[in-house]
This record gives C-alpha cells, sequence and structure tokens, in this order.
C-alpha cells in the first residue's frame, strides 16, 4: 500500500474541514459512515489504501488523528453518524480540556507538553503504513489550538520524518469582518512562520474569499462554517483525487507538489474551483436556504476550455488578493484537476488558446506552463456537471496576504498590545524574538515572492530588516549583495 | 452409298445382287428385326438367308451355323453373325483385287478386312463373345476387361477427373496382357472403384474380365508379328497415360514414318490410341448413355482387340452412329438395323473409344482400297449423297475421299494452329463446293475443340469440369450429325439443307472454338480459364446464342471452383490439390509445435491470396473470401465449433451476382463469430486495457510503486540484475497495488533486453551506426534495458502479436525513463526542500540549482504530459471510439496498429531525425545533475545545521559572516573537480542542459515546418509555454543563420 497519507485535524476548524473532507471521501469511494463499503462500490478501481486502513473486519478507517485541546467539535463529530469511522485511539482529547484560548502560544506550549501522547498516535500510525508518504495537516492560522500546536506539530515532524513531506490546508482568517480574536495577527503571523519553514506546501484556503464566493457566488447570505467547509472539503477531495484514482501523472503527493513549487520558498499555493454553484457539490444544506431554492438547477455544458479560462478568473480562487494595482503578479506555476466527460483531445487547443490570449500571466525567469491533469472522478457521487475543474496555482500575489497579515501585526506590535498573554508562555518568558523573528521570515518571503515576479529573481536577495523596526544590519545585507553579485 | 454406313446391309446388299433374289436389304432386316410374334419362323429365316447367299461357296457351314444361333439367340444377331461369316470369304478373295486397284484412296478401304492371319482366330474370338454378350441380360457382365474398365471411367471420372490416368494406364496394360498381372489389375480397379461414388461394376466383374483378358492375350500373340508392334505401342501408350497425354502422343507416334503401313499394326495401334485416351474424355458420354454403351462397348472392343484394321478402315462413323442411337432407347433397335454391313459389328467397338476421341482425320493407310467412283460421272443427286456422306464424315473426323485435308502447318500460330483446312475434290460440282466450303469450318472448329479437350484434359479441375461440358456438347453435336444423316438415309437431305441446319451451329461452335483456342494458347489453368469465360461472355454480348452456351459452360466449368470457394467459405477448408484455389495456406507445421512469435506471421502469412488464381468475378471479393477462411480457422483454433448457420449453396452464374450475395453472407458471418470470440469471449478489450495501464503507465500508482520495490534493483548493472527478483517484485507490487483486482495482471513479466532504446530504435531501422554500436552493453543499467512484457494467449496474441509487444515496448521504455528522471529530480527536490530552513541568504546560493532542477522538471514532466495526456490518451480515446464500430478483426488489427504507430510516431520514437536520442540524452543529464545533487546533500545538511544554530543563537552581526563561510566552503568542497565551485558545476549543468534542450526544440521546430501533420510542435509549445526559451532559440537560429 504506497503512498499512504496521514491527516491531523488539529484545533476546531482543522476537525470540522476534516470531518467534511472524510464525509467527502467516504461518499466518493462509497464507505458508509460506519466504514463499511457498500454494496455497489466492491469493485472500484479507486485506491482508498491512500487515506483509508482496512480494520481485520473489513471496515475501513481513516488515516486521521483528530486532535483538540477542547472537546466541543470532536464530541460533534463523536456523538454524528460518521463516529463509528474514526479509530478511536487516534481521536485526542486535552484532558483539561480547557483549549488553547485562542492563543498561539498556548497552543505551542500544549503541544510540547502533549507531544508524547500526541506522538505516540502519529508514530503507531505511521508505522502502519507501509510507505508513508507524508501528512496533511488541516487547521486554521489564526486561533489558538490548530495554530499554536499545529506550528509545534510541524516542526516536530519536520524533525522526526525529514523524509515525510507535510502538506498543510491552512485556513487563513476573514480580512472582512472583525474577528473577536484580538491577537489574531500574532497568531497568523507566528504560525506563518512554520508554515514557511516547516512545512512543505501549503494550500492556502482563505477565509475572505470563501465567504465572499458563498455570498456573491453562491448567493449564500451569512454562510454557516459548514457551509464553507463544504467547499473547502471539496477543494481538498479534488486535490488529491489523482491520489485516489490514479492515472499517468501526478499519483503521488511529491509527484504533485513538486512541479508547482519550484524554490523552496515559494511554496504556498492557492486554489480555484469550477463551476461553483449550489448543487451537489455544496451538499444537502445549501438547499435549505430558501434563496438557492430559487436557482435553476444549473446543467451547463462545459467545455475543458470554459473550464480552464474560469480557472484564470480570480473570482473564482479561494484565495482573496485584493487588487493587484501594478499588474504585475503572475504565476510561477500552475496545475489544473479536470474532471468529468472530458474529450481528452481538447486539452491540447485548450492550452493552445490560452497561450495564444495570453489569458494567463508567467513568471519571466522560468519555464512554466500549465499542466493538466485529467483525472476520474467517483462514479458514485453525482455532479449537474460535466465538467468540472480544479486549480491549484502557485501565484505570487498571495504575498498580497501575508503583507497583510503582516500590516496588522505591525499596527498591534506597534501598540506592544495582547502580549501579555503571550508572555505568561514559556517560548515568549525571555523576550520576544520570536515574534520579531517571524515577522522578519515572513517579510522575506513576501520579498520574495515580489522578486519572483521579476526576472532578476534568480540574483535576488532579501534585504534583510530592511522595514524592521530597529532597523539595525543594513550594512550588512549590502555587503552580502555585492559579495553575491561577486560569486555570480 | 449407303452400304458404307451399314455393313449388314452391304452384305445383304451384294448378295442380293449375286443371287438376283427379290430382295432388298431391308426387307431382309425387317424380317429378322421383328417381334417374335410377327416374326417369321426360324427355319423360313433360315431359307431366306440361303436363298440369297447359295451362290456362295461357304454359305452351308455358314447357314449350319446360323441354325444353331438361330435356335439360342435373337435372330437379328444371327443375322449379324450371318452378315460377317459370309463376308469372311468372299472379302477374301474380292479384297486383294479391290486393293490393287484403289489408286484414289490409299488411306480408306471401305472393305478393309483384317490381316489373314488374324482371321481364324478374330472370328473365334467373336464368337466367343458374341456368346456372351448378345442382348440378353446377361451381356451386362461382359467378361470383356476394357468396357469393364469403362464403366468405372463413367461413374468415377466425372467425381475424380484426376485419377483419369489409372484407367489409361489400365488400357494400356491390357495390351500387355501376357503380363496381366491379376492382383495388379485388381488393385488399380479398387483405387478407381473407391474414388468412384456410384459404383455399377463390380468386382466380379473385374474378375471375369481377367479371364478374358487372357483370352485375348492369346489372340494377341496369335497375331504374329503384329504383336511386337502392338506391345510396342501399347507400351507408348502406357507412358502416354502417364503423362496423361496418351491421346495426342500416341496419334503422331502411329503417324511416325516408322510405323509400316501394315493394317494389323495399323489396327493395334489405333486402337492403342484409343484405349488410351478414349477412356478419359469417353466418360462424360458414357456417364449419360449409361447401361446401353456397355453393351455396345463389350461387342465392340471384342472385335477390335481380337481384330484387324477393317475397324479403321470404315466404321469410325458408324461407330460414331451406331453409340449414339443406342443412347436413345427409342432409335436404338433401328440403329441395329442399320447395322447390317458386314464388317459393322467388330469395328463398332473400336469407335467406341472413337467416339470420345480425337480422329482428327487420322490418315489410314491401307495397301488396298476399293476404287471410288468418278464422280463426275455420277448424277448430281449421288453425287450430293456421297459428298453429304463425306461431310458428315468430315464433321465428325473422318478422311474422307473428295473432302481432302490439308496438312497441318506445324508453324502455325495463334489460332490457326487448331485450325484443319480442307480442299475439294477438283470433280466436285461447282455449284455444291461453296456451300460445302460454308460447312466445312464447322468440321474444323469441331476438331480443333476437341483437339483443346484432349490438350487440355487433366489440367485442372476446372479445365476437367470445362470439358465435360464440352463433352456434353460434343454429344449434341453428335445427335445432330445423326439426326442428318436419319435425313440422308430417307434421301431428305441436300447440302443447302445441311447448310441450313448447321448455320446457327457453326457460329456457336465457331465462338466456342475461338475460346477454347485461347484458353489452350495461353495455356489458361484454372481461375485463369474462368475469367476467359467471363471475358469471352462480355464479348459475346450481342450474340445470344453463343453466349448463353458459353455461359452454360462457365457455370459448369467454375462448379469445381465454387464448391472448393463454398468449402472454405463455409468450414475454412481447402481442397485444393491442383492448387487453383485463390486461398493459400502457407502452414508448415502446425501451431503447437510453433511456441514462438506464432501469432505474428500468423494473421499475415498463413493463409495468403493467390493473384493468379482469382478469376475475375472473384476478384472484388477475393479479400473478403480470404478473411472469411481465415476467421473460421481462428475461430477454430481457438476451440470453438464452427456452425454454419445456414445452408449455403453457392453457384457461379455469369448472369447475375448472387454469389456475391452469398459470399458477403458468410463473410458477415465469420467476422461476427470471431469479433464475437475475440471481443467477448476473450476480452481483448480487457487485455488492451491492462497492457495499456502497464505498458503505458496508465496505472501510474502502480508504476511509483513497482519503482519503488525495483529501484535499487534497476540501479544496478544489467549483468548483476537478477530477473527473478524482479519478477518477484513484480509479482509482490501487483498483488499489494490497485492492479491486484486486475484479471490479467499475471500476464505482465519483466523482461531484460540486452540494449537500451537508442539501439533498439536503430536497430528496427537497420542503421547500426559506429557511435550507437559503441554503447557496450556492460554500460547499460538495469533500468535502461527493463521493460515490461505481456503475455497472452490464443487467440488475443493476434492483436497482442509480438510485433504490436515490442512497440508497447518502446513506449514503454521511454516513458518508464522519463518517469525515472521526474523520480529523481521529485527526489532531491524533496531533498531541498530543506533549504526552506535556511536563511534568505543561503538559500539565495541553491536557488539556480533550484530552479535548474525545476527547468529539468518542466521538460521532462512536459514531455510526460505530452505523451500521455496529448498523444496515447487521445488516441486511445478514437481508438476506443472506432473499436466500437469494428466489424471484423482485420479492422481490429489495423486499428490497432494504427494506435501504435500513431503513438510511435508522435512519441518521437520512429522518425530517423533522432529526436528521441536527445530526449535520452536529456534525460541523462537530468540523472547526472541529480547524482551530483546528491552528493553535494551532506553540505547541505551541514549548512542547515548551522543556519539553525545562527538562528538560535540570534547573533545577527555573525550570521552573514558565517552564511559566507558556508558558501565559501560549499563551493570548494561541492565539487568534484577541485578547481569547480558548485556555483560552477551547476552553471555548467545549466549550461549544457539549455543547450541541449534548445537545440531539441529547435529541431522539432524546424521539423514542424516541413511537417505541419506533426503533433511535435506541442511539445515546444508545452515547454515554452511562457516564451522563456523563445529568445535562446532566436539566438540560436541567428547562430545557425550565421553559420
Amino acid at each position: 500500500m504506497p503512498s499512504e497519507i496521514i491527516t491531523l485535524q488539529l484545533g476546531q476548524c482543522g476537525n470540522q474541514i476534516g470531518f467534511e473532507f472524510w464525509k467527502r471521501l467516504c461518499l466518493e469511494h462509497g464507505i458508509s459512515p460506519s466504514g463499511v463499503l457498500e454494496e455497489f462500490a466492491t469493485d472500484g478501481m479507486d485506491r482508498k489504501d491512500v487515506f483509508f486502513y482496512q480494520a481485520d473486519d473489513d471496515h475501513y478507517i481513516p488515516r486521521a488523528v483528530l486532535l483538540d485541546l477542547e472537546p466541543r467539535v470532536i464530541n460533534t463529530i463523536m456523538t454524528s453518524a460518521y463516529s463509528k469511522l474514526y479509530n478511536p485511539e487516534n481521536v485526542y482529547l486535552s484532558k483539561h480540556g480547557g483549549g488553547a484560548g485562542n492563543n498561539w502560544a498556548s497552543g505551542y506550549s500544549q503541544g510540547d507538553k502533549l507531544q508524547e501522547e500526541i506522538f505516540d498516535i502519529i508514530d503507531r500510525e505511521a508505522d502502519g503504513s507501509d510507505s508513508l508518504e507524508g501528512f496533511v495537516l488541516c487547521h486554521s492560522i489564526a486561533g489558538g489550538t490548530g495554530s499554536g500546536m499545529g506550528s509545534f506539530l510541524m516542526e516536530r515532524l519536520a524533525d522526526r520524518y525529514p523524509k515525510k513531506l507535510i502538506q498543510t490546508y491552512s485556513v487563513f482568517p476573514n480580512q472582512d469582518e472583525i474577528s473577536d480574536v484580538v491577537v489574531q495577527p500574532y497568531n497568523s503571523m507566528l504560525t506563518l512562520r512554520r508554515l514557511t519553514t516547516a512545512a512543505d506546501s501549503v494550500v492556502v484556503l482563505d477565509n475572505t474569499a470563501l465567504n465572499r464566493i458563498a455570498c456573491d457566488r453562491l448567493h449564500i447570505q451569512n454562510p454557516t462554517f459548514t457551509q464553507i467547509n463544504t467547499l473547502v472539503s471539496t477543494i481538498m477531495s479534488v486535490s488529491t483525487t489523482t491520489l485516489r484514482y490514479p492515472s499517468y501523472m501526478n499519483n503521488n503527493l511529491i509527484g504533485l507538489t513538486a512541479p508547482l513549487i519550484p524554490t523552496p520558498q515559494l511554496h504556498f499555493l492557492m486554489t480555484g474551483y469550477t463551476p461553483l454553484t449550489s448543487d451537489a457539490n455544496l451538499s444537502s444544506q445549501v438547499n435549505h436556504n430558501p434563496l438557492s431554492s430559487h436557482q435553476p438547477v444549473n446543467v451547463r455544458k462545459t467545455t475543458v476550455l470554459d473550464v480552464m479560462r474560469r480557472l484564470l478568473q480570480p473570482k473564482n480562487m479561494m484565495v482573496s488578493t485584493g487588487p493587484d494595482k501594478t499588474n504585475h503578479h503572475c504565476y510561477i506555476s500552475i496545475l489544473n484537476i479536470i474532471q468529468g466527460e472530458v474529450d481528452p483531445t481538447q486539452v491540447h487547443k485548450s492550452l493552445q488558446r490560452i497561450r495564444e490570449r495570453k489569458l494567463a500571466q508567467f513568471i519571466p525567469w522560468g519555464p512554466t506552463s500549465i499542466q493538466v491533469a485529467l483525472s476520474r472522478s467517483s462514479p458514485y457521487v453525482q455532479s449537474n456537471h460535466r465538467v468540472s475543474g480544479l486549480m491549484l496555482a502557485n501565484h505570487t500575489s498571495i504575498c498580497s496576504l501575508f503583507e497583510r497579515t503582516l500590516n496588522q501585526y505591525d499596527k498591534l506590535r506597534k501598540r506592544g498590545a495582547f502580549l501579555d498573554q503571550f508572555r505568561r508562555e514559556d517560548i515568549f518568558k525571555d523576550d520576544l524574538t520570536e515574534l520579531d523573528e517571524s515577522r522578519e521570515i515572513v517579510d522575506g518571503l513576501v520579498q520574495e515572492y515580489e522578486a519572483a515576479t521579476r526576472m532578476d529573481y534568480l540574483q535576488f536577495s532579501t534585504t534583510r530588516r530592511a522595514d524592521r523596526l530597529d532597523g539595525v544590519g543594513d550594512a550588512k545585507s549590502e555587503d552580502t549583495k555585492s559579495l553575491n553579485s561577486g560569486d555570480l | 452409298m449407303t452400304s458404307k454406313t451399314d455393313p449388314v446391309r452391304i452384305v445383304l446388299a451384294n448378295l442380293i445382287a449375286e443371287s438376283q433374289t427379290p430382295y432388298t436389304p431391308d426387307k431382309i432386316l425387317r424380317e429378322f428385326r421383328a417381334t417374335v410374334d410377327k416374326r417369321l419362323s426360324d427355319r423360313e429365316l433360315l431359307f431366306l438367308l440361303e436363298s440369297i447367299s447359295s451362290k456362295r461357296p461357304n454359305c452351308r457351314e455358314v447357314l449350319d451355323e446360323i441354325s444353331d444361333t438361330l435356335e439360342s439367340k435373337d435372330p437379328m444377331y444371327a443375322l449379324l453373325v450371318f452378315a460377317e461369316r459370309i463376308n469372311d470369304e468372299t472379302m477374301w478373295q474380292s479384297k486383294y483385287s479391290g486393293g490393287n486397284n484403289s489408286n484414289l484412296n490409299s488411306n480408306k478401304n471401305p472393305e478393309m478386312s483384317a490381316p489373314l492371319h488374324d482371321s481364324e482366330l478374330g472370328s473365334k474370338c467373336v464368337r466367343k463373345s458374341l456368346d456372351l454378350s448378345t442382348s440378353t441380360p446377361v451381356s451386362r457382365r461382359l467378361p470383356e476387361d476394357t468396357p469393364a474398365l469403362s464403366t468405372i471411367n463413367a461413374t468415377s471420372a466425372p467425381t475424380t477427373y484426376t485419377r483419369r490416368a489409372l484407367p489409361n494406364a489400365l488400357n494400356a496394360k491390357d495390351h500387355f496382357a501376357q503380363r496381366g498381372d491379376l492382383s495388379v489389375i485388381k488393385k488399380r480397379v479398387l483405387n478407381a472403384v473407391s474414388n468412384s461414388s456410384a459404383l455399377t461394376g463390380t468386382i466380379d466383374q473385374l474378375l471375369n474380365s481377367s479371364n478374358s483378358n487372357k483370352l485375348k492375350a492369346q489372340n494377341l500373340a496369335g497375331a504374329g508379328a503384329g504383336v511386337g508392334v502392338a506391345v510396342g505401342i501399347g507400351a507408348r501408350g502406357a507412358s502416354g497415360a502417364a503423362s496423361r497425354t496418351v491421346n495426342v502422343e500416341s496419334s503422331p507416334g502411329a503417324k511416325s514414318p516408322k510405323a509400316t503401313h501394315h493394317s494389323g499394326i495399323t489396327t493395334v495401334n489405333s486402337s492403342g490410341t484409343v484405349t488410351g485416351a478414349g477412356t478419359g474424355p469417353g466418360t462424360a458420354i458414357a456417364a449419360v448413355t449409361g447401361t446401353g454403351i456397355i453393351t455396345g462397348t463389350s461387342t465392340a472392343t471384342n472385335n477390335g482387340a481380337a481384330n484387324n484394321s477393317r475397324a479403321l478402315s470404315t466404321l469410325p462413323p458408324t461407330g460414331y452412329r451406331s453409340l449414339l442411337e443406342r443412347t436413345q432407347p427409342s432409335t436404338n433397335s433401328k440403329s441395329a438395323g442399320n447395322n447390317k454391313d458386314v464388317s459393322e459389328p467388330r469395328d463398332g467397338l473400336l469407335d467406341e473409344y472413337r467416339t470420345h476421341l480425337l480422329w482428327d482425320y487420322y490418315r489410314v493407310d491401307t495397301p488396298n482400297g476399293t476404287s471410288q467412283p468418278e464422280l463426275t460421272a455420277l448424277p448430281f443427286d449421288a453425287q450430293q449423297r456421297v459428298l453429304l456422306t463425306e461431310i458428315l464424315y468430315c464433321l465428325s473426323g473422318v478422311r474422307g475421299t473428295y473432302i481432302l485435308i490439308m496438312p497441318n502447318d506445324e508453324q502455325a500460330k495463334g489460332l490457326a494452329k487448331y485450325e484443319t483446312q480442307f480442299s475439294l475434290h477438283v470433280q466436285v460440282d461447282k455449284s455444291l463446293v461453296e456451300m460445302v466450303n460454308e460447312i466445312l469450318p464447322l468440321a474444323s472448329y469441331f476438331m480443333g475443340i476437341q483437339k483443346v479437350i484432349a490438350l487440355t484434359d487433366g489440367h485442372g479441375q476446372v479445365n476437367n469440369a470445362l470439358n465435360a461440358a464440352l463433352h456434353v456438347i460434343s454429344h449434341d453435336f453428335y445427335m445432330l450429325l445423326q439426326q442428318a444423316e436419319m435425313e440422308l438415309l430417307k434421301n431428305d437431305l441436300t447440302v443447302a439443307k445441311l447448310l441450313y441446319y448447321l448455320q446457327p451451329t457453326i457460329w456457336v461452335i465457331g465462338e466456342i472454338w475461338t475460346t477454347l483456342a485461347e484458353v489452350d494458347m495461353n495455356n489458361y489453368h484454372g481461375a485463369a480459364v474462368l475469367t476467359h469465360l467471363c471475358d469471352r461472355i462480355k464479348q459475346l454480348e450481342g450474340d445470344k446464342c453463343a453466349q448463353e452456351l458459353i455461359i452454360g459452360l462457365a457455370r459448369k466449368a467454375a462448379e469445381p471452383y465454387m464448391r472448393m470457394l463454398q468449402l472454405w467459405i463455409q468450414k475454412g477448408i481447402i481442397v485444393d490439390s491442383t492448387h487453383e484455389f485463390l486461398v493459400e495456406d502457407n502452414e508448415v507445421i502446425h501451431k503447437d509445435e510453433l511456441p514462438e512469435h506464432y501469432s505474428d506471421d500468423y494473421w499475415e502469412k498463413r493463409y495468403t491470396v493467390c493473384s493468379e488464381c482469382i478469376p475475375s468475378f472473384l476478384e472484388k471479393h477475393a479479400d473478403r473470401i480470404l478473411r472469411t477462411g481465415k476467421y473460421l480457422n481462428v475461430i477454430r483454433q481457438c476451440g470453438q465449433r464452427v456452425m454454419p448457420t445456414q445452408q449455403m449453396n453457392l453457384e457461379f452464374d455469369p448472369t447475375n451476382e448472387r454469389h456475391v450475395i452469398v459470399i458477403n453472407d458468410a463473410y458477415y458471418f465469420a467476422a461476427r463469430m470471431l469479433l464475437d470470440v475475440l471481443l467477448t469471449e476473450n476480452d481483448l478489450m480487457g487485455h488492451l486495457q491492462s497492457v495499456k495501464r502497464y505498458l503505458l503507465l496508465n496505472q501510474g500508482d502502480f508504476t511509483m510503486q513497482f519503482m519503488d520495490a525495483c529501484e535499487d534493483e534497476l540501479a544496478k548493472n544489467v549483468d548483476l540484475v537478477l530477473p527473478m527478483t524482479l519478477e518477484n517484485l513484480l509479482g509482490l507490487t501487483l498483488r499489494l497495488s490497485s492492479a491486484r483486482s486486475d484479471p490479467y495482471k499475471d500476464d505482465l513479466h519483466c523482461e531484460l533486453l540486452t540494449y537500451d532504446l537508442v539501439t533498439q530504435m536503430s536497430k528496427i531501422m537497420n542503421q547500426q551506426e559506429e557511435y550507437w554500436k559503441t554503447t557496450d552493453r556492460l554500460d547499460l543499467s538495469g533500468l535502461e534495458c527493463f521493460a515490461f512484457t505481456y503475455e497472452v494467449k490464443w487467440p488475443v496474441s493476434l492483436v497482442l502479436n509480438h510485433i504490436a509487444i515490442t512497440k508497447y515496448q518502446m513506449l514503454f521504455r521511454q516513458l518508464f525513463y522519463c518517469k525515472h528522471v521526474e523520480r529523481q529530480l521529485c527526489k532531491i527536490w524533496k531533498e531541498n526542500s530543506i533549504a526552506k530552513k535556511f536563511s534568505p541568504l543561503a538559500a539565495e546560493l541553491y536557488r539556480s540549482a533550484f530552479t535548474l532542477r525545476q527547468r529539468m522538471m518542466n521538460a521532462v514532466q512536459n514531455l510526460e504530459y505530452y505523451m500521455m495526456i496529448e498523444i496515447i490518451e487521445p488516441n486511445w480515446h478514437i481508438f476506443i471510439e472506432k473499436m466500437k464500430k469494428v466489424e471484423n478483426v482485420d479492422m481490429v488489427l489495423s486499428l490497432h496498429q494504427d494506435f501504435l504507430d500513431l503513438c510511435l510516431k508522435n512519441c518521437m520514437l520512429t522518425e530517423t531525425s533522432h529526436l528521441n536520442r536527445a530526449i535520452f540524452k536529456l534525460c541523462k543529464i537530468c540523472l547526472k545533475f541529480c547524482e551530483f545533487i546528491q552528493r553535494s546533500q551532506r553540505l547541505f545538511r551541514d549548512a542547515e545545521l548551522k543556519s539553525m544554530v545562527c538562528d538560535s543563537s540570534d547573533e545577527n552581526t555573525d550570521h552573514s559572516d558565517y552564511e559566507l563561510d558556508m558558501a565559501d566552503r560549499l563551493q570548494a568542497e561541492t565539487t568534484l573537480d577541485e578547481t569547480d565551485t558548485f556555483a560552477e558545476r551547476v552553471k555548467r549543468f545549466d549550461l549544457e542542459f539549455t543547450g541541449m534542450l534548445i537545440s531539441f526544440l529547435k529541431q522539432i521546430n524546424d521539423l514542424a515546418k516541413d511537417n505541419t501533420a506533426d503533433r511535435f510542435m506541442n511539445l515546444v509549445h508545452r515547454i515554452n509555454f511562457n516564451g522563456f526559451y523563445s529568445e535562446q532559440m532566436d539566438k540560436l537560429c541567428v547562430k545557425n543563420a550565421m553559420g
């Protein structure tokens, strides 16, 4: 059983999207909520063993580890129809159950304390797989458990399993609404640092964009978390579809992500999905919404070109990058996963069209193209659409997200607000350099993404601490520059 | 000249003239022929004979004998005996003088008698055989062997023409009666018997006949000097029979100057000819006439064998007629009445063979002949009668007195070879000459036809069938002659009338003659004959009669061919010993004995169409015919029963196309059935899916897993790779991966070839180049030599044959190699991703390496995408779509081949521009780069550790210094070559790779300019999707342009 992937669900958000993800996978593979393979699904040519393993009694059990510091979400899961699905040993709830209080530092510290118990589970799970390929982490970067404990886990995993891939599905907070978590910028900044240094690839799920899509495109007022999470689960399931329904290419996680990420730092991927309509993709809950019932059932004749063109439109992107005033951002790489009845001969034509019309802007410093993976889709899930597509893209404009975080962070940091609760934890006991370093790294990331839009990316080096509050080390960076240019 | 036509009558007339009695020959005949109730008493009949023969010296003895005969036998028979006996003596006297006097016709003597020495024995023999051959039922069981044999021929010949040589040989054997080994004859005859479906002649008969054979032998022995020659001729006949050209060969032999013109010799000689040749063609008529013939034959043979040259001299025409008359029961008695002339009975026997034979105006030289009346001296009517008789002779191929046969021109070419020229006696009345000249071509035509029949006989089934049909026509022709003669006898016939009667026949026979002459001239066999007949049918479009006749001939001639065809398209069997059928079976050894690559050649080579054997009317359908039987054979080899659904009735009719419908029906039936066997029962598509899954890497996860498992093993030198290990790992992978649910997974095996893909390519293209030859096998890694192979059983192996698998393997090797490179690049990607922990400065150092790696990845992946998604998958898609509409297995094969060839071509595995070498080199460089990066990995790790230390220590001031230090160290240490830094090495790789890639793209670009049909350009568009390489390519172009 090759290329197994262990899913780690952390915190409220992580467990919620994870729950939806597993629901979806069960549906696609014909596995009942109790983990038994449905009658109709016995002859499938799909690969269930990437995400599931088979217990002795023919039950399919997800390779999932559910972690949380407070019991609410996990209890919901364990009382749902899917409670029998999970291996109860893989569900870990912190004993004291107080949660992390939306505090990154608290989550990080608790992760440190609980690491033995947590890694018992993870190690056992890893030992149970023949050739573990990597971990997928579901979490949000703004809360306490997902961000704090998630950060800790990522660092430990990278140490412990240096050859395994770490991919995260990271939910970025909604920028449009005022969060009730005041330290959100701190949390985000600290998590981003770990995402930059410890994760191999990060699929950015921007709540801002998800909400906007739900409102504008799906016509749902005040979308609930469940509705948003269904959207997320679709993206997660489709992005793993080439692993589960293997074909010529992209049959393992590394083959899927490596072409997208040219240099190790630039590993933040955004996703786009089309068609975004209120149909089966959004499950039955959407239909409870009175507005959606007025929607005609949307059966569109969609071609590959349509799908690929729409995927290039920003409105279908699951990341809200804000207007690109200078219009200099560009694609570093694109992978389109297309499902449905596709005539394979269309692919080339569509690519040609996009190329001729320059529908997408690409980096100038290296070759890149739109890779198209035609994937089979589950025969058990009916879709109203002939063709649907998911785009995994590495786009430089993602840095605007980080910039936004940087700005918010800077605002708070300048005032030194809300730092008390951080100082309470071990990691910030002495000083707040951790925060500053994180900022520095994230800033470097932003710069690198900016540089990636330019021709001279290869010669680029970060102007370290250029924006730093203390302004130290300018001279040094100058030296570095000159030296480097001398080298090359 | 009635006497000539009826020997008994002649004898009687002579006697009447001598005795001056008031009878007429007819009257006497009538008396003797009358039925029992109306007939006179025996005594009265005897008296009648006595009264006319009283002048003869031997009268008493003869009458004594006749009275005995009358008591036990039919009076008619008695009359015949009488005529003979009484004539024997008289002839003997008158002959000598007559022979001296005959100046006009030395070749033909109507009253020619047997040589002296023969007569005694001959008459005894005649008596003896006559005893048996009376018209009682017993007569059918004649002891004479030759008729018995001809009976067998009559029954067996139509079914097996090819056996004809055997009876001939038997006949010839008769002449060596002394040596007549009973057991041999019996065996041969049994042989012939076993070949005949409806056998009337029994073995008893044969045994009887062998008895008489001895008798006859004695007779012949008594013949003295004549015997030696007879034996010689017989031997000639025997050898001729063996070569199936008895009739042709022996006649000239008889004519040869060496042959003494002694009558006895000639007789035996000609009888040898007759027996040799007569059996074959004679069969057709014999079959028609049935038992009546046998009777006649037996009499004739007896006499002929024992008797002498008289046979030849006068009797051929009568012989013809007597036979023909006997074919019709109604005329039977009448003909007997006609046969009253003296020499009739013994001569009729020879003619028995002659009838079916080529007389061809055979010159019979006799020392003595009767004088012919001067034509001019005769009144016109009499002259006309003489002439008419001559014409009738002439038409049946007998030399006449007034119609002279011009000697054959040996040099004659073309149609003239089959022509006979005649010239009329100068004395013939001018008014008749023109008309006679109009009739005579008919004789020429008819003889020509007979000649061709004799020449082409035994030249295959079609020719034989055609000849059989021609015999029926000949028979009709004889009937016509007979009718004419009837008229003549009634004094109703004039030359004008005869011309009038014969006019339509002249036309038709002329056309047949032309047709046949061309057959022989061009040496047509089998299908060519049919084609020729069809052409003639078309040519004769305006001439309905002739056309219909030829159509009939064509239909008959096509019968054996159509039988073969039917057997083939109904059961897939070829029964074609004469190699006339259009399909050839090239099987040498049975399938089971050919384990390797049997299926490759099977389809193409097992059955082939022989283009010379296609008759024109099947030309368009030859392909279908071939396929039909081929499919049936494949079905049978699959262990299925070939069950023809409908009764097939295949006949060739030149006037319609019904046979086409039958052929098409059979074809669709067979095609459908084999398709079912292949697609449904043997699940061809399932197999193809499996092949695609494994050999075209469609089952990506399996490929990945297999590579995981075998990577170490395949990295070794090919000589160190253990095939068993690979096979085990493959088995394990198949059982653990998603392939486990594939029912055909066990057909997949590993194969280590002894050459790499490039060598394989050049091998295929037969371009062994020095450069690639030097690639020693030892240098190859297991990976370069590795390929999957897929083993399937019959009949799937028809499609997935060795050639197809080789093509799949070529695709596989290229894909597999690219996949391997991609994996290596992914591997270093993962290892390199550690650099994200580096400080930005350190990361920058590696950026050039990373981007180079990414470029390689981009190129390799796009190549893979191109091959898989743009070539294989769409072509497969098209293939599957077309397969849904497929209607026969040939289409399946060609579609599959098209699919593979398209894939190969577009994956750059066929063309001669060495694009695949470029791909191979690109892959090589990528692998080298991966190796290099992996070697540098240790230092990466150092760098990582240090950077972590730096980070945690947060000594910003030292930080940069340290990083720079690191960079220096790296540059110094990561290199193989001491002088090269890491950056320089990367740069070198970069230059090499980029240069190669650019020239590769450029090459494709150039190719695309020449040939827009190819898809190669798509690859360029893919790799250069964002125009990254455009500038460099342009530069290269400029550089090339500059020289």
